[in-house]
Formats: C-alpha cells, sequence, structure tokens
C-alpha cells in the first residue's frame, strides 16, 4: 500500500452510542474502511461537546451509559475517499462529515515490526 | 466598560417555556450576552401577563404557570446593541424585542480591579501556518522510550510551537492491525495521534529527526490559519516564582 502526496482527510463526527445493524457505528465505518481497503482509519472519543441536534453530549464518571462525542478520521487519496462515502451516507444519519485537503508526508510501515 | 451618557436599553419579551436549541429562551439570551461581554443583563420574571396570541398566563392558577412573561433587559452602546441585534431577532422567535434611548448617569463598577498587561506585550504569530498530525500506536517505542513521549520531548527541544496527543479508541494504520481499546485488556495499544502547528519552515526543519524516528505510521500536513497564540507571561513569572 502506498500513499503520497495530495490526499483527503474525512471526519465523522457523531455520538459514541450511535448504532449501525446492532453494533456501534463507528467500529461499522472502521470495518467499512478496512473492506474497502483504505488506508487507514482511527476513531478519538470527545470528552464534551455538541452537535447538530445541539444537545450537550457528555461523558459522566458515575454512568454507565454515556454518549460521548466521537470522531473518526480517515485519509487516502480521493477515489477511495469517494468510495466510502456513498456508504457513510447511509450509515451516519445524525452527525457530520467533514473534507479536508492533506498532504502526506510520510507513510510507512514495517514488516513484524510490532509482532507481539 | 460602560461610560455615563447615552445609550440603548434593549428589552425582550419571551415566554418562560420558549426555548431556544433546547434551552430555555431567555437563558439562551442571557448566556449569549454575557460571552458577547455585554457589560450586565438581567432576567425577570412576571407573575401574570398575556401574549400576542391572548393567551392569559398567571401564577395564581396552578394549570396556567405554564409559561409565564419574562423579560432580559441590558443597556449597552448603540453600536454594541447594533452588532448584537441580528441574534437575538433571532432567539427571540416569537417574542418582542424593544429599544429605548436611555441615559447612563452613574455607570456600574467591577468589584476588582482587572489585572494590568500592560508591559508584557503577549506573543502573537498570527497567519497562514501547517498543521501536521501524526498517527502512530500507542506502544511504539522509540529507544525504550513510549515513541509519542519522545516526540514530544525533540518537539520541545527543536522549540515547536506546540503539539497534543489524543488517543484514540480503535483504528487501523499501514500494518493492518486493528488497534483497539478493549476495557478488559492489560495490555492496550491505541491509536495515538499527535497534532502540531507552526510554520511550514520550521516543521519541514523537522522532518528528518521525525523520519529517522517514526518507523511506522502516517504524517500529514494540511493548511490552517493561526487565529490566536498567546502566551501569558505575567501568569508564568508568578508560578516562576511560586516554585522557587
Amino acid at each position: 500500500m502506498k500513499l503520497e502526496g495530495k490526499a483527503k482527510m474525512l471526519r465523522i463526527y457523531f455520538g459514541e452510542d450511535d448504532k449501525w445493524e446492532d453494533k456501534p457505528l463507528y467500529r461499522a465505518i472502521v470495518e467499512k474502511c478496512r473492506e474497502l481497503d483504505l488506508a487507514g482509519a482511527t476513531v478519538f472519543r470527545g470528552i464534551e461537546g455538541y452537535g447538530a441536534s445541539t444537545l450537550i453530549r457528555r461523558t459522566h464518571h458515575l454512568s454507565f451509559s454515556h454518549d460521548a462525542p466521537v470522531m473518526v478520521s480517515v485519509i487516502d487519496a480521493d477515489d477511495k475517499i469517494q468510495k466510502l462515502l456513498p456508504f457513510l451516507d447511509k450509515m451516519v444519519d445524525e452527525g457530520m462529515i467533514a473534507m479536508s485537503e492533506v498532504e502526506v508526508i510520510k507513510y510507512v510501515h514495517q514488516e513484524g515490526a510490532r509482532s507481539q | 466598560m460602560l461610560e455615563t451618557g447615552p445609550a440603548k436599553k434593549v428589552t425582550i419579551y419571551v415566554g418562560q417555556d420558549h426555548q431556544y436549541h433546547g434551552d430555555a429562551v431567555y437563558a439562551a439570551i442571557l448566556s449569549f450576552l454575557f460571552y458577547h461581554k455585554v457589560s450586565g443583563a438581567s432576567a425577570t420574571r412576571g407573575v401574570a401577563g398575556f401574549d400576542a396570541d391572548h393567551h392569559m398566563q398567571t401564577d395564581r392558577i396552578l394549570v396556567l404557570t405554564a409559561n409565564l412573561p419574562m423579560k432580559v433587559e441590558f443597556i449597552e452602546t448603540p453600536e454594541k446593541v447594533a452588532e448584537l441585534l441580528p441574534k437575538l431577532y433571532e432567539m427571540a422567535g416569537t417574542g418582542l424585542i424593544e429599544i429605548q434611548d436611555t441615559t447612563i448617569v452613574k455607570s456600574s463598577e467591577t468589584t476588582k480591579q482587572a489585572a494590568s498587561h500592560e508591559g508584557m506585550p503577549p506573543l502573537k504569530r498570527q497567519g497562514k501556518a501547517k498543521l501536521m498530525r501524526i498517527f502512530i500506536g500507542e506502544n511504539d517505542k522509540w529507544h525504550d522510550k513510549p515513541l509519542h513521549k519522545a516526540l514530544i520531548e525533540s518537539m520541545r527541544a527543536s522549540e515547536i510551537a506546540g503539539v497534543t496527543v489524543y488517543q484514540g479508541i480503535l483504528g487501523y494504520g499501514a500494518n493492518r492491525r486493528i488497534h483497539k481499546d478493549t476495557a478488559l485488556h492489560l495490555s492496550h495499544d491505541r491509536p495515538m495521534m499527535l497534532s502540531v502547528v507552526d510554520t511550514e519552515e520550521r516543521l519541514r526543519a523537522f522532518l528528518p529527526v521525525l523520519d529517522d524516528m517514526v518507523q511506522q505510521g502516517l504524517v500529514v500536513f494540511s493548511d490552517v490559519d493561526v487565529i490566536k497564540y498567546t502566551h501569558n507571561y505575567q501568569e508564568a513569572e508568578r508560578r516562576k516564582v511560586v516554585r522557587s
């Protein structure tokens, strides 16, 4: 897998409790990215935020039911990202998807460097 | 700070139960005014009243207490009022907004003297800059030290303006291995992202060092506009004194 020069970064914002086919939405998105052979995807959990529905999402330390804001960041060439978009359109029904230009400086992987 | 002399008084009439984006309108207006540095504002609840729909609201009968009239008032300079009005217009919804000319005879005073920042110019760099994001794994090492820590130290040594480390909860990257944060796992290998902002020259100059340290991962650049980059010298001096 090679990735260099101009690329696109997609950031998808939604809630941690959002589901897709009984699975956490963020996991479903990462699996979809792998299926489409995208270069990589990372999920971040926010501490507090609000979004399209303008409800404050907040993580509560003492409660098991939290709906923290979640952001998935995906970087790849424009054509690969375009392939992902129709799926995202279906999967994310409440949230935001933003795309920006990035320049890839380095994308490397060492065979067996992390064998455990 | 308001000075004595002519000013405008704005009164907004809404219902106690009117909502604006999931919040009571009067509370939303108050916090809007607060964060836009209006010198003062107050909300008052009426005991009875009726609105444009001719619904009588009173607190004498329990059933009708639902939507008592609320009044939000503030006094500001005409320029400030003109600046805030479009948003207030939107927030007030079905409510009424009134503006009166008024005269300030005695301005209110702040209880504590604002700390003087004169003679301590804040460090400020504005304009085009680059945002560098580095995606690595939590278990990546550099000379037996966690890679993200080593990167921060080397950036500090290179006088890079600033760096923040984010920890992801799930992800995969160049090596196709899923990084996951499972509650019952003692050995985590979560995805990490370092976000660095500085001028393009500074970041490019740092790349050889980075290249040597990051054996696997992803490094991307994007354009950003620096809006604010400040540092409170006074506060830093004070902390230094406390520490020594």
